[in-house]
C-alpha cells in the first residue's frame, strides 16, 4: 500500500489516530449482541454501564502498590498473607465492587503467595482464565490460551524459560491453579539494589508478569514483554 | 462435554461470513496507524459477558468452556478478541438466547445507524 492511499494519513507524518476510520462488522456484532440481550431482559443497560466502567478502571497498578507496600511494611505483609481481601482495602481495592458480592469472575477469596529465594510461585487457571482482576486488571491474552494453561502445570520450568525466566534447579517452582473459589497472586522477592527506594519507585518494577510469576522484578525493568506462544509441544518432545 | 462438541460442530452463516472477513483489529489497527492493542468495543464485550454471568443467563464456566471448544474448532483461525466475540454470539445462538434472524436484522439496523450522517 502506498503512503498516498493510507487512510487518514495522506502520506504525511501524523500521530497515531485514536481509532480506525472504519465501521467493522465485529463492532456492529458487539453492539447487536448487547442490545438484543438487554431487550430480552438478560441484563439491564445500567448493569452493562456499571461493568464497563469497572472494566475500564482496573489494571495491574493496584497489585504493584500492594507488593511495594508489603516490601517496606512487614506488618502490612503479614496482613496480606493472613487475609488478602481485607488487606486490599488498605490500598483502596474493594473486592466487593462493583456488585457488592464480588464480580461473577472474581470471587472474594484471594491468597497472596510469598516467594522466597528458594521457592518461586506462578499462577494459572487450567480450567478457564480465573485471574485476580481487582488487583491485576484484565488477564493478558497468553494467560487465557490453552497452550499456557495445559503446559505450565506439566512443564513449569520450561514454560517459564520461554518467558525468559530461567530459574536454577535449587529453586522449587510451585504452580497454583486458580479456580472458581479462589484467586492467587504472587508476592515476589524484593530484588537487591532497591534499598532505600520509596514505595512508588518499588511499584514501578512490580509489573503484571511479576505478580503472575512469569518474570522477576529487578531495577530498570518496568514493562512486560509480550511473548508469542505458538508451540503446541514442549521442546524436546517426540514431535519436535 | 458432548454439548460443547455439538456446539463446535454447528455453523451459523451469519458468523461464518464475519469469520472470513479481514476486519480484525490486528489487520485494521496498523492500517490506520492505531497503537491501541485492543479495539474500542473490547471492554463492552467483557461487560456483556459479566452481565450474562450475573444474571445467570450464561454462567462464566459454561461460557469459557464453550469459548475453548470454539477456539479450537469453528474460530481457530480468528485472533482475539474477535474470536471471543464470535464465540459469545455463537454460544448465545446455540442456547436460544438470541436468534440468527434477529441478530442479522439488528446488525443491519445498527450499521445503518452508525453510518448515518
Amino acid at each position: 500500500m502506498s503512503h498516498a492511499h493510507t487512510p487518514g494519513n495522506g502520506g504525511a507524518e501524523h500521530p497515531a489516530a485514536p481509532t480506525v476510520d472504519e465501521i467493522t462488522d465485529f463492532e456492529v456484532l458487539e453492539i447487536a449482541v448487547r442490545e438484543l440481550a438487554i431487550e430480552h431482559g438478560l441484563f439491564t443497560a445500567e448493569d452493562h454501564r456499571r461493568f464497563t466502567e469497572w472494566a475500564e478502571s482496573i489494571g495491574p497498578a493496584a497489585g504493584s502498590r500492594l507488593v511495594a507496600k508489603a516490601w517496606v511494611d512487614p506488618a502490612f505483609k503479614e496482613r496480606v498473607l493472613k487475609d488478602a481481601v481485607k488487606a486490599c482495602k488498605e490500598i483502596g481495592i474493594d473486592w466487593a465492587e462493583p456488585t457488592g458480592f464480588g464480580t461473577p469472575s472474581d470471587y472474594m477469596n484471594l491468597r497472596v503467595l510469598e516467594d522466597t529465594p528458594t521457592l518461586h510461585h506462578v499462577i494459572v487457571c487450567t480450567l478457564c482464565s480465573c485471574y485476580p482482576r481487582p488487583l491485576l486488571g484484565m488477564s493478558p491474552e497468553w494467560y487465557r490460551t490453552t497452550n499456557y494453561r495445559r503446559r505450565l502445570v506439566r512443564w513449569p520450568r520450561q514454560v517459564l524459560a520461554e518467558f525468559g525466566l530461567v530459574l536454577p534447579p535449587e529453586v522449587e517452582i510451585r504452580v497454583e491453579d486458580s479456580n472458581q473459589k479462589c484467586r492467587f497472586m504472587v508476592l515476589p522477592v524484593r530484588p537487591a539494589g532497591t534499598e532505600n527506594w520509596t514505595e512508588e519507585q518499588l511499584a514501578e518494577i512490580v509489573t503484571r508478569d511479576c505478580m503472575i510469576g512469569v518474570a522477576l522484578p529487578r531495577p530498570g525493568r518496568t514493562a512486560d514483554v509480550h511473548p508469542m506462544h505458538r508451540a503446541r509441544r514442549p521442546v524436546g518432545s517426540s514431535r519436535d | 462435554m458432548s454439548e460443547n462438541k455439538e456446539l463446535a460442530n454447528t455453523r451459523y452463516a451469519l458468523l461464518e461470513a464475519l469469520r472470513s472477513e479481514d476486519q480484525t483489529w490486528n489487520t485494521l489497527a496498523p492500517r490506520y496507524g492505531v497503537t491501541n492493542p485492543n479495539p474500542p468495543w473490547k471492554t463492552s464485550l467483557i461487560a456483556t459477558c459479566e452481565c450474562l454471568a450475573v444474571s445467570g443467563a450464561l454462567p462464566v464456566l459454561e461460557r469459557r468452556a464453550a469459548e475453548d471448544e470454539l477456539a479450537e474448532s469453528a474460530y481457530a483461525d480468528v485472533p482475539e478478541p474477535e474470536r471471543q466475540l464470535l464465540a459469545l454470539a455463537h454460544t448465545m445462538l446455540s442456547r436460544g438466547l438470541i436468534s440468527e434472524s434477529d441478530l442479522s436484522a439488528r446488525m443491519r439496523a445498527i450499521r445503518s445507524r452508525l453510518e448515518a450522517v
